[in-house]
């Protein structure tokens, strides 16, 4: 599963769309915004097509460099409030050192690659949003 | 001539005040050449260029890139980072 979208995450359904007989491990990393100081939520942006195409490349390369049977990553847009979740990475495998390692990895270029911003949302009277 | 599309985010957004505009281009014009020129037309970008991440047609491009007709080029701003 590869899905970029505004609304809520549903981490259970990320994590039963890598569920396969072969696995013997499921890791499932999720992503939340943290209450630093004075920001309330985050805004997430995204180049959407070239978002979709870099997820599902990277998601293909992890099942090759690790051998993992299947990792879905699921990115939400728009506002996110304090303890929301705004990404999601689900990695099945035979064994869990290379689910582990396959799901850190991805995040990781999440990171790096896919053309996603976050901008803090602060409260109005903390002048302009910070982008980070 | 030539014309490409180019799509602006986040903060190169806010710069140019809209999220993409129509560039019209010599036949052979490269990535670099238009980075140079939007750069030119709005030169509060100049301060991102070195951070600037290119794409054409939804593929990161490097700078030799030579442009076609109806491409969709993507000025990317560094993307979101964080700690790990």
């Amino acid at each position: 599963m590869i899905d970029v979208k505004r609304g809520r995450l549903d981490p259970e359904s990320v994590l039963n769309s890598v569920r396969c007989d072969d696995a013997g491990a499921i890791v499932l990393f999720l992503g939340t915004v943290r209450a630093d100081e004075g920001v309330r939520a985050l805004d997430y942006e995204v180049y959407r097509p070239m978002a979709l195409k870099t997820l599902a490349a990277l998601a293909e390369r992890a099942k090759e460099k690790f051998g993992v049977l299947e990792l879905s990553i699921a990115h939400r847009l728009g506002r996110v409030p304090v303890g929301g979740d705004s990404v999601a990475v689900a990695c099945s495998a035979v064994h869990r050192a290379e689910a582990f390692a396959a799901a850190a990895w991805a995040m990781d270029e999440v990171k790096r690659i896919v053309p996603i911003w976050k901008t803090e949302a602060l409260p109005a009277n903390r002048g302009k949003p910070r982008k980070r | 001539m030539m014309r490409v599309h180019v799509k602006l985010f986040a903060t190169y957004r806010e710069i140019v005040g809209s999220a993409g505009i129509t560039w019209t281009g010599r036949d052979d014009l490269t990535l670099r050449d238009l980075v140079d020129g939007v750069v030119a037309k709005y030169p509060r970008l100049a301060g991102h260029r070195d951070t600037m991440l290119l794409a054409v047609n939804h593929d990161f491009a490097s700078f030799d890139r030579i442009l076609r007709e109806g491409d969709e080029v993507a000025l990317l701003p560094p993307v979101s980072g964080g700690l790990p």
